[in-house]
């Protein structure tokens, strides 16, 4: 496979004049512009789409990841982290397999699940991901999405599983270095519009797109 | 500022910020913390607007958010509340509702009018004759409305945004403060609002000559300082209720979607006036709008007053007035007896003379203002004795009768109320779950007995939400005689209002309920009461009053209107908000945006119409689009298509019962159209199901359909329980079409799958990569010629794109857009669903009969079809040509004619170049399907055009292009 990975939203990054570095096969927007740290310290959102993931679903699913050695979360809508990437579980027999920075788990099981095995069923997944950083996150969320982020039913290693500015979403919290950020994902096809829109309320809030750079060093470091 | 006071304690405005303006072409000042009723009554201005009907003088009312008559405009902000808005500095007020001024106002001349304006005039009259009907419009178009409208005005956005309490404490006044407290030393996480500028409520105004009520604001305030969990936020209206406590919070900037665990409704109560003749004359006001304008703007009401009053809050407000400046006449009590006790004591040792068993007869003014009252003996029956009447000099009548309780999020929550006789209100009798009231809205009147029942419903929520507080004994509802029974004065010459948005007086309840109007929510429809800005605040009360007395009812049996959103009006900008319209691209969006795409929508989707060029019409690009697919190669998008991926020992088993095909017996490698019905047996959508392995499938729906289609799979694979993983794959994948004869050759470029018929034939399906993509192709002939749909992982969709184009150069390669497809499918044959069906069309109807394998032991949809296809056909679908030259081509949805009568409709029509004449599907009546069959079609204007059944397809009838052998 030669051809690159392309971001839902490279486009719009691209108009906004984004540098670009290729990450896990796929252009992606390391910096913005030279104001992203101080945007990001208000609200930044950077397109993580880069990182390799891979859903299951099925009855074996979860036995088939621990047999893998990979952690599984005991209940529904929460996770684990994994290697620097996360394991959520999305339902009793659903999970999102996501790598962080310089992991193989999703590339080394997604190669035994080609069209699936007895009771593993693979859900190729090409979601748009974003990471929100910030002081203003909270109100960002608050204006586009009628659930309690705030309250500890949404904390900790809860996943929540909701729409956001009408747009089904996935969405965690995750430490990302030093910084408490929160995780969004939502499909490939609604990526645009929810960029758009989330950027758009974020600039009103002194914050606006920023580079991967701004707000996950490691994963571009690599 | 002639009526200003000097400083007073926990006085609203700030005298070191002082602030000008202007009203009505005026220069005046005010200070930081006024609102223009009370910078305006300060400076000595009584006459603030003018009424909507009769154009009528009108001062303060209420200071509480229901002066409707005082509406103003101040540039492009129209209708603000002056009684509520916060002045501002350099305001330029208008009135909104003259004709000239509010002074001058030319149309004051309907006041002596008001004989021919009877309450419903306007369904009685300017009916007939029907040619002046739109004369009478333009006058009363020009007669109503408030404000001037600039159309210049620039758009503002007020996002909305969503917040979370476990309570929800709605208003600040004594039991608001007091159940938050309560909750919040619980540990609840408690939210307080107020729609006023500060809170405290009646604590800061009615203070009846002692600091008993502001000592226990000032206690409250310093407790709720101490917990964190609670956030009060005045300036915030609580606009409605909605089902789960969901509870619209409106503020200066925006609209909070609140929801909360519990709510406590302490909203008080609203003061009711006392009806008499010209009750409406500037510097008439309730006994509490002038405690407001005391201690909140330290503005003097009035030079010397009258109190009218049934109550003990009347006597506290003129002891309250007496200690500021205002000479009181007399304090006019409707109760024989008076209030007497210790607060009757206080006021006449204040020299206050008590008028008990009296009332108001009526108003009287002078140049728009109060100058003296009439006051005559009544007796228990509300007979007033005229013989020999008082006329009492004054500039000021504060009203103080009776209260209603400010219950209509409680009666929006499914709150059971009753009239309680000891009271005069109407009360909660059963409360919604989470649902609490507290304090005046609850019954309970005595500052002590509020702040108790504001403590007893704080707990009760915390305890309801499962937190620990101690339990709180109940609270006696009283003390009785806060609301007198009948408040209103009848007058023989009438304007003894009972509606200030609406200018109604008594009368106009007699003659509507003497007319049959005799149901409340009858009554309301016909006089309009509370159907002005105020929503019946001040009016409701007194309405139900005069019905059940009519009726010979009392106010229980007559019942209140229903209570809607929104509480108070709400500015549209709040409600408009920022929009949230989803919308989805494929991953080739940029590439069709960059060839000159014309979108269309197609459910969340936008999808290339067709392509533009310079110079080119529509059609004629179209039909270029059409030209290359059917003699080169074409590349459509065709990512929208909903694709689902199924998993599983049972997946052909499941594929069985939900589609009306056959598919246990499909091989691997193979495709095959599918037909879904709902369990009525109507066609509901379509696709290609693709066997890519023993336990996997992949197949299509259509683009509109695949939410609803993935859903009820959803739904049926609950039901069955089988062994299958589904998964909806719609976005994850990008999907083109490859279509036309030099498809399979420019194809061969990109990829190393044997792409010969024999290998690779009509209805395959293959995996493999194109230009280095993992992919999976089909050939499908959806356009009917040679075609491969190629699937790859919606992040490669762009890059597919590009290789295409780049490799599709030499051969001419054109993309197209859903015009052109249309068109392509049309000639062939092939319905769409959703344009060639109808929520009614069953198989049969479509000539889909073949697709059904009746002989399944089950499929969904199966049983009802056998019962239809019983009964015979209703309509069928059929295609038709048009004879040759015909000068009007009908349109989609035109009907089709027999014998004068309608016989079905066109579902799809085009002028097609590749079988050269109109072409196109209508459903016929039975017997009008045989091939030969003439019949008309009605297009625009009427014009009738004739058609004739043919055979379809209308090209490539034997299918020979879409098999291309090699």
């Amino acid at each position: 496979m030669n051809a690159p990975r392309s971001s839902a939203l490279h486009t719009s990054l691209k108009a906004r004049g984004a540098r670009f570095d290729t990450l896990l096969d796929m252009p992606a927007a390391v910096q913005v512009a030279d104001t992203d740290a101080q945007r990001a310290a208000a609200l930044g959102i950077a397109d993580v789409s880069c990182l390799r993931r891979i859903g299951l679903k099925g009855p074996r699913a979860g036995e088939w990841l621990s047999q893998r050695g990979v952690a599984v979360p005991a209940d529904p809508n929460s996770w684990v982290p994994v290697e620097g990437g996360l394991v959520a579980r999305l339902a009793r027999t659903e999970f999102l397999v996501e790598d962080g920075p310089g992991a193989s788990t999703v590339t080394r099981i997604a190669g035994e699940l080609e069209s699936g095995l007895e009771g593993v069923y693979p859900v190729w997944r090409q979601d748009c991901a974003l990471l929100l950083a910030g002081e203003r996150v909270m109100d960002l969320l608050r204006e586009t999405c009628n659930v309690d982020f705030a309250s500890s039913a949404h904390a900790g290693e809860a996943v929540t599983l909701t729409q956001m500015v009408g747009v089904s979403v996935t969405v965690l919290r995750q430490q990302v270095g030093s910084r408490a950020c929160h995780r969004v994902w939502c499909d490939y096809s609604a990526g645009v519009y929810l960029w758009e829109t989330l950027t758009g309320i974020a600039e009103e809030m002194g914050g606006g797109a920023v580079g991967i750079a701004a707000v996950w060093p490691a994963l571009v470091a690599g | 500022m002639t009526d200003r006071l000097p400083p007073l304690p926990g006085e609203w405005i700030d005298r070191q910020r002082p602030i000008d303006f202007r009203f009505e072409g005026r220069a005046y000042r005010g200070f930081e913390g006024d609102v223009p009723s009370s910078a305006l009554w300060a400076a000595g201005v009584r006459v603030l607007g003018r009424s909507f009907k009769y154009h009528r003088p009108r001062g303060v009312l209420s200071m509480a958010q229901h002066d409707v008559n005082t509406l103003m405009q101040a540039g492009q902000r129209l209708n603000l509340r002056a009684d509520v808005e916060a002045l501002e500095a350099g305001m330029d007020l208008q009135a909104v509702n003259t004709s000239g001024g509010v002074d001058g106002d030319r149309l004051r001349i309907l006041d002596r009018l008001g004989a021919f304006l009877p309450v419903g005039f306007y369904y009685k009259a300017f009916h007939k004759p029907a040619r002046f009907a739109d004369a009478w419009e333009k006058v009363f178009r020009r007669l109503t409305g408030l404000g001037r409208l600039d159309f210049a005005t620039p758009h503002i956005r007020t996002p909305k945004r969503y917040d979370f309490a476990d309570v929800l404490v709605i208003g600040g006044g004594p039991s608001g403060l007091q159940a938050a407290l309560a909750a919040g030393r619980a540990g609840a996480k408690v939210v307080l609002v107020d729609e006023n500028a500060r809170l405290g409520g009646s604590l800061g105004y009615q203070r009846g000559g002692t600091a008993e009520g502001s000592n226990s604001l000032d206690r409250l305030l310093r407790e709720l300082a101490d917990l964190p969990n609670v956030s009060l936020r005045p300036g915030t209206l609580a606009a409605g209720w909605y089902t789960d406590h969901w509870v619209p919070l409106i503020d200066r900037a925006r609209m909070t979607k609140m929801r909360a665990r519990a709510v406590i409704v302490a909203q008080g109560a609203f003061e009711q006036p006392a009806v008499f003749r010209n009750n409406d004359l500037p510097g008439v006001m309730l006994a509490s709008a002038a405690q407001r304008l005391i201690y909140r703007y330290a503005v003097k009401p009035a030079h010397r007053a009258i109190v009218f009053t049934a109550n003990a809050e009347g006597y506290e407000a003129a002891l309250d007035m007496n200690a500021n400046g205002v000479a009181i006449a007399a304090v006019v009590d409707l109760r024989a007896a008076g209030q007497g006790g210790s607060l009757q004591d206080r006021v006449e040792r204040a020299r206050i003379p008590v008028l008990a068993g009296h009332a108001v007869f009526e108003a009287r003014g002078g140049n728009d203002r109060l100058a003296e009252a009439v006051v005559c003996p009544i007796d228990a029956q509300g007979r007033v004795d005229t013989a020999s009447p008082k006329r009492i000099a004054c500039d000021g009548l504060m009203m103080s009768t009776g209260w209603a309780p400010a219950a209509a999020l409680l009666y929006q929550s499914g709150c059971r109320m009753i009239y309680d006789e000891s009271v005069a209100q109407f009360v909660p009798e059963a409360l919604a779950p989470g649902m609490y009231a507290a304090g005046r809205a609850n019954g309970v009147h005595g500052l002590e007995a509020r702040l108790a029942d504001g403590e007893r419903a704080g707990r009760e929520a915390a305890r309801g939400l499962g937190l620990e507080a101690p339990e709180a004994a109940p609270v006696m509802r009283g003390p009785a005689g806060a609301s007198h029974a009948w408040p209103i004065i009848e007058h023989p010459a009438g304007k003894n209002f009972l509606d200030f948005d609406e200018d109604l007086q008594v009368k106009d309840f007699l003659n509507a309920a003497q007319e049959g109007f005799d149901n409340i929510e009858l009554l309301k429809r016909y006089t309009t009461v509370g159907m002005g800005p105020s929503q019946g605040k001040h009016s409701n009360m007194n309405a139900i009053r005069i019905l059940a007395k009519v009726l010979g009812a009392s106010p229980g049996d007559v019942g209140s209107t229903t209570a809607r959103p929104f509480f108070h009006p709400v500015p549209m900008s709040h409600l408009a908000g920022r929009g949230f319209d989803p919308r989805r691209q494929t991953p080739m969006h940029d590439r069709h945006e960059a060839l000159g795409a014309r979108w269309m929508p197609a459910g969340l989707w936008l999808r290339p119409e067709y392509y533009a060029a310079e110079g080119a019409t529509k059609q004629a690009q179209v039909e270029a689009e059409v030209h290359a697919v059917r003699n080169g190669v074409g590349l459509i998008d065709v990512g929208t298509l909903g694709k689902i991926e199924l998993f599983g020992p049972d997946a052909a088993e499941f594929l069985e019962r939900v589609y009306t095909g056959r598919f246990a017996n499909l091989k691997v490698g193979m495709t095959r159209y599918c037909a879904m019905l709902d369990e009525s047996g109507v066609v509901i959508d379509d696709g290609v199901v693709a066997r890519i392995a023993e336990e996997h499938w992949y197949f299509t729906t259509t683009t509109t359909g695949a939410a609803v289609v993935y859903r009820e799979l959803q739904r049926w694979n609950a039901q069955w329980n089988l062994r299958v993983g589904l998964v909806n794959a719609t976005g994850a994948h990008a999907a083109v079409n490859l279509a036309g004869p030099k498809s399979r050759q420019m194809l061969r470029q990109l990829t190393d799958i044997d792409l010969d018929s024999a290998a690779f034939p009509y209805l395959g399906v293959r995996r493999g990569a194109v230009a280095g993509i993992p992919a999976r192709l089909m050939r499908v002939g959806f356009v009917g010629e040679l075609g491969y749909e190629i699937h790859v992982p919606a992040e490669f969709g762009a890059a597919l794109w590009d290789a295409l184009m780049e490799a599709g150069r030499p051969f001419g390669l054109k993309p197209f857009g859903v015009e052109a497809q249309r068109v392509l499918r049309l000639e062939k044959g092939h319905i769409i669903i959703g344009q060639d069906t109808d929520g009614l069309t069953t198989p049969d109807e479509v000539g889909l009969g073949w697709a059904l394998k009746l002989d399944k032991p089950f499929f969904v949809g199966q049983r009802s079809v056998q019962i239809v296809r019983a009964r015979g056909l209703r309509q069928q679908l059929v295609g038709f040509e048009l004879e040759q030259g015909a000068a009007t081509v009908p349109k989609e949805c035109h009907l089709v004619i027999r014998d004068g009568a309608i016989a079905g409709r066109v579902t799809s029509i085009v002028e097609s170049r590749s079988v050269g004449r109109t072409v196109g599907l209508a459903f016929v009546a039975p017997g009008m399907t045989d091939p030969g069959t003439r019949f008309t079609i009605r297009a625009e204007g009427g014009v009738m055009v004739n058609a004739t059944v043919v055979p379809i397809p209308f090209y490539d009838p034997a299918g020979e292009r879409q098999k291309s052998p090699d």
